[in-house]
């Protein structure tokens, strides 16, 4: 991907959490081996997809933080992986904290030594899981102009955050009820100055009050029989408090280096969605909370760390020429008489002053994506579902499409097609080295790197990740497949049928769905293979004459299929020598 | 070319049978070809529909060729659609100009207002620019970080989005804000081998933050007179400092500069301007000054009792900032639109008035509408006095506020955000050309449409596509100049000074130094 000129750096660096990946547990179940972060979104593992991201922006001080097992799987990735490589710029630093488990929250994580030391200024900080469209400069830009006090101080304590919120709905052929969702209360932030020019993310932009998970939501409404309590202080303060309960966190948070030691002083913050983001949009409006929360001493800058003291030292005090104060777009804010109420309400940009002014805490902002069709993309890919239907998404792109994550190749030159195979190109996408057998039909499908597939089969909305062996008359609707995972065909039966007895106690944990399969072992192949919404675990082995429906077909013992992985990892070519 | 006429004709011949004949068809020829060489690029949209739905049967034949077809059908209409604007114009304004009444360009002489009363002008190439002004628009406002370049600091480049975006508004807010970005990027800076800190600091570095901030908004004057006595200041040092010390240095003086020139300056001036206001004043002041605020704060504090009103202008509303910081502050403060000057100055003792620039003859350079305000004060006999640090002393000249000003995008005159999918997919209409013909000549509300025009019958036009609306122009400038005559004093930190001093204070302050 060559960007035609380098972004200028808009001294950010950027934390990736490259994390377990728990509702894709089909298929990231070792992490050792396959971490979810390598998990292939239309042909590209998951991670370039944020990393494509902040290079765009002109981030390229990026440090993936791993828990210790999945390390060297993701570091042996960013050496190797073509489409990884292919990123211009440094590479990323992988960092796997010592104290990280797989279980970890993620403000949990922020709390660590290492992760501590290695945030050296204000950061971003993404999910591996983040694919979005939206050209991240465009939002960097409304955190950067947006800032309440003056970027140019750049260890100011007084700069907000911004976190980005995206509708789950109204996105025909990705948006599906399942969605997870949080729960967002946000009011309007100051009006803009002027109308922002096209293209401009201004509108979108408010800021939050409350934030909270979905499940949590629900938590709440069960303890106090199906309602919210909400403070009165909030709608003392926020006349226009607007609640979405169909938005979703894409988990990309611009944060100022103070966050650092707000989520290091409290202890009892477990992710950074919920209760860092979550206690700091509270207490904004909430009184007294600031102060429980140790607010006023870390944004007094109470350098609670080591270093920095070289940097700040004599200067700071008399240097408080503020020029936000001289700008004429702002008013002065309240001195500490309390000022007659009647006139403020009056005008529509005063605010009631807080009650304790020497405390103004920092608004935590959001860029709430309206829900139309013609916005673009932002997800978040945790569930396979989700996966499916955006490597669907991504697939469909034409290449010359100007979206960042359009393909060049449909089809990529060194794929080889079999005769009388028809690939319906403008939604379907076939990567390297895929062989392809006779009279196939692939539709609306992705095929990843070295996929074999045999002959007169049939694809229909499937990913198949990379290396999938699909045998001769193998039809799949809707399926997922995993890496490595072969899916056997109808003239294969009777070799692999014999070997699946061999061998089957090893690797192969056997879904309830081959019962049928193995009732007919050695028999005749008159059914042929039929799967249909199914997710196959990697390595997975599906037998000749399957038939399944909305399945997961995984082994069940979790060592036995790490030592198949093992002796997969040796013999893939011998598995295509036994053919 | 080819291919695309082809698909037309087909849907022509389709049509024919009706009233039959090959007439029909010569003359439906005939007219396309005329209409082809009136607009080339007009053209091009409609003939491309066809093909495109062509594509799609296609598609099912072979699919490579249907997706080829596809994309250019797509490039081209891209095209098309872009492209209409401008033929537009050329198309239609030569005839208008000759047909309608045009008006020569009134120079005004001297004056005012002048710049806000030219919203037509002769309409000619650009629908987007008013053409007595176009030397002034910016080559581009820059609409995103896109192409800037890579040496521009974090900071500086934050403060660049703050000052396009007006979150940083006003001359010396700009220039402190400016300086103190210059100070990180200067602390970020470090000298390459083969040079030394003073040859190299101001050309390789500086100069591609300075350029950023012009894109991102025309430099204040103040601006322009903080890089000067910077620039200076770095050339002039001795070139064997080591170099944290220089840097150092530098920015010590930088904060100097920023405490001496700004700070202390401001309230010197505040100090002074306040005893312009006595017991029972009102005080009417224009948009919003941070040293009109100060002097009012004090004021106000000192005890005394006056009254504030504030006049106040579209688009940024800088007023109502103002009102509210005076209100919080316990004022009684009166806010009112531009359009009440005439009323409420009547009322008004004293009007104090911030500046953008003082220029070298007595001018004041402020925000558009002060020159009104200040002569509607001078014919009522209430004093104007203008309260402006030496560092926004300039040493150019201006009669009028053609010359010298800044034209900000039209766009902002806007009252709600523009619509985002408005000029999206007007192709499809283009077929049904021939029918919109015969309503053409019943609209009365644009006499100067052509045929072009009349392709979306139906659409009635909102300021939003004044692009597209001949005889329309959107003209939003900054500034204005008020002429010396209607200045009774100038404060600065020299004291109050009349007009006709400015040259000499701003000879011993920015030039003296």
């Amino acid at each position: 991907m060559p960007h035609a000129t380098h972004p200028p750096s808009p001294g950010l660096q950027a934390l990736i959490l490259c994390g377990p990946g728990l509702s894709l547990n089909t298929f990231t179940s070792t992490p050792s081996t396959l971490p979810k972060c390598l998990l292939p979104v239309a042909n590209r593992p998951m991670l370039w997809y944020p990393l494509d991201w902040c290079h765009r922006m002109g981030i390229y001080d990026i440090t993936l933080i791993t828990p210790a097992d999945a390390a060297p799987p993701l570091e042996a990735a960013l050496r190797s992986h073509p489409v990884l490589t292919s990123l211009s710029g440094p590479r990323p630093e992988v960092l796997a904290p010592k104290g990280l488990e797989m279980t970890s929250g993620t403000a949990e994580l922020l709390r660590l030594g290492e992760v501590q030391r290695a945030i050296k200024g204000d950061f971003v900080v993404l999910s591996c899981d983040f694919v979005s469209e939206i050209d991240g400069s465009r939002v960097m830009q409304q955190w950067m102009s947006l800032n309440p006090a003056l970027a140019a101080a750049s260890f100011s304590r007084r700069k907000g955050g911004l976190a980005v919120y995206y509708p789950t709905h109204g996105r025909e052929g990705i948006s599906s009820k399942k969605d997870e969702t949080d729960f967002v209360a946000t009011v309007p932030f100051s009006r803009p100055n002027v109308m922002p020019p096209t293209g401009s993310l201004r509108q979108g932009v408010e800021e939050v009050v409350m934030v909270m998970p979905t499940d949590t939501l629900n938590d709440t409404l069960d303890e106090n029989k199906q309602a919210l309590p909400i403070r009165q202080t909030l709608l003392a303060k926020h006349g226009n408090v607007k609640i979405r309960t169909k938005h979703r966190d894409a988990h990309v948070y611009f944060l100022p280096l103070w966050v650092k030691d707000f989520a290091a002083r409290n202890e009892k913050f477990d992710s950074i969605s919920e209760d860092v983001l979550g206690w700091w949009a509270k207490a904004g409006w909430q009184q007294g909370l600031a102060e429980k929360l140790g607010l006023d001493e870390v944004l007094a800058g109470k350098r609670s760390t080591d270093d920095e003291a070289a940097n700040g030292g004599s200067v700071d005090e008399h240097e408080e020429v503020d020029a936000t104060a001289l700008s004429s777009t702002r008013s002065a804010p309240a001195p500490g008489r309390q000022p007659p109420q009647a006139f403020a309400t009056r005008v529509g940009n005063s605010t009631v002053p807080p009650p304790r002014p020497k405390l103004a805490v920092p608004p935590l902002l959001a860029y709430m994506q309206p829900a139309s069709p013609t916005q673009p993309l932002i997800r978040r890919i945790d569930t396979a579902p989700q996966l499916a239907s955006l490597s669907l998404h991504i697939a469909r792109l034409p290449p010359s499409d100007t979206s960042p994550l359009a393909h060049e190749h449909k089809i990529h030159p060194s794929a080889t097609i079999g005769q009388q195979t028809r690939i319906s190109q403008e939604d379907c996408l076939i990567a390297e080295n895929v062989t392809i057998g006779t009279r196939c039909n692939i539709k609306e499908s992705v095929v990843g790197a070295n996929c074999e597939i045999g002959s007169n089969v049939r694809l229909t909305k499937c990913v198949l990740m990379d290396g999938v062996v699909v045998g001769d008359g193998v039809q799949m609707v809707g399926c997922i497949v995993g890496k490595r995972a072969r899916v056997e065909g109808s003239s294969a039966v009777g070799v692999k049928a014999g070997e699946a007895e061999v061998d089957g106690a090893a690797m192969k944990g056997k879904g309830k769905a081959k019962q049928k399969a193995s009732a007919q072992s050695g028999g005749e192949d008159d059914d042929k293979t039929k799967l249909t919404e199914c997710e196959i675990a990697p390595f997975f082995v599906v037998e000749a004459g399957t038939e399944a429906k909305g399945e997961t077909m995984k082994a069940f013992d979790p060592e036995g299929e790490v030592g198949g992985d093992e002796d997969e990892d040796v013999d893939v070519g011998d598995e295509d020598n036994e053919e | 070319m080819a291919e695309q006429g082809e698909p037309a004709e087909q849907s022509k011949t389709a049509d024919e049978p009706k009233v039959s004949a090959a007439e029909l068809k010569k003359r439906a020829k005939a007219d396309k070809q005329a209409r082809r060489a009136a607009q080339k690029e007009q053209e091009k949209a409609p003939a491309e529909v066809p093909p495109a739905t062509n594509g799609a049967h296609q598609e099912h034949l072979t699919q490579a060729q249907g997706v080829q077809q596809d994309q250019k059908g797509k490039a081209t209409q891209a095209k098309g659609q872009q492209q209409p604007k401008p033929s537009k114009q050329g198309g239609q304004e030569v005839r208008q100009e000759r047909g309608g009444p045009s008006q020569p360009p009134n120079i005004p002489l001297r004056n005012k207002a002048a710049s806000t009363a030219p919203s037509k002008k002769l309409p000619k190439k650009d629908n987007t620019v008013v053409e007595l002004l176009s030397h002034l628009y910016p080559v581009q406002r820059r609409p995103n970080l896109a192409g800037v370049s890579k040496d521009v600091h974090p900071a500086v480049l934050a403060l660049g989005l703050q000052i396009s975006t007006y979150e940083i508004c006003g001359s010396s807010a700009r220039c402190v804000a400016m300086l103190l970005a210059f100070k990180e990027a200067i602390q970020a800076y470090t000298t390459p081998r083969d040079t030394s800190l003073p040859r190299h600091l101001v050309s390789h570095h500086l100069s591609p933050q300075i350029d950023y901030l012009r894109s991102c908004r025309p430099l204040a004057e103040s601006m322009g007179n903080a890089i000067r006595w910077l620039k200076k200041l770095i050339v002039e040092l001795d070139p064997d400092k080591p170099e944290h010390e220089a840097k150092d240095f530098v920015c010590e003086e930088i904060d100097r500069f920023v405490h001496e020139r700004i700070t202390v300056t401001d309230q010197a001036i505040a100090a002074s301007a306040q005893d312009q206001i006595r017991n029972d004043s009102v005080v009417l002041t224009y948009a919003k000054s941070a040293i009109v605020e100060k002097t009012i704060l004090q004021a106000h504090e000192q005890g005394t009792r006056f009254r504030v009103i504030v006049v106040d202008s579209r688009p940024l509303f800088e007023g109502k900032r103002l009102a509210t910081s005076l209100m919080r502050a316990g004022l009684e403060a009166q806010y009112v639109p531009f359009s009440g000057l005439a009323h409420v100055v009547k009322d008004a003792t004293l009007v104090l008035l911030g500046a953008h620039s003082m220029l070298s003859n007595g001018r004041l350079q402020s925000r558009v509408g002060t020159a009104s305000v200040a002569l509607r004060a001078h014919k009522a006999d209430v004093p104007v006095i203008v309260c402006c640090e030496s560092v926004k002393f300039s040493g150019k000249v201006a009669l009028d506020s053609i010359v010298l000003n800044e034209i900000a995008p039209p766009e902002e005159l806007l009252l709600s955000p523009i619509p985002e999918k408005s000029p999206n997919h007007p192709a499809g209409v283009a077929t049904t050309a021939v029918t919109g013909k015969s309503a053409a000549p019943g609209k009365s509300a644009a006499p100067g449409k052509d045929a072009s025009e009349d392709d979306e019958p139906a659409k009635l036009k909102t300021l939003h596509d004044w692009n597209s609306i001949p005889n329309l122009r959107l003209l939003n400038p900054m500034y204005d100049i008020t002429p010396a005559e209607y200045i009774r004093m100038v404060i600065c930190e020299y004291g109050s000074v009349p007009p006709s001093s400015v040259p000499v204070v701003h000879r011993l302050a920015n030039e003296g130094m």
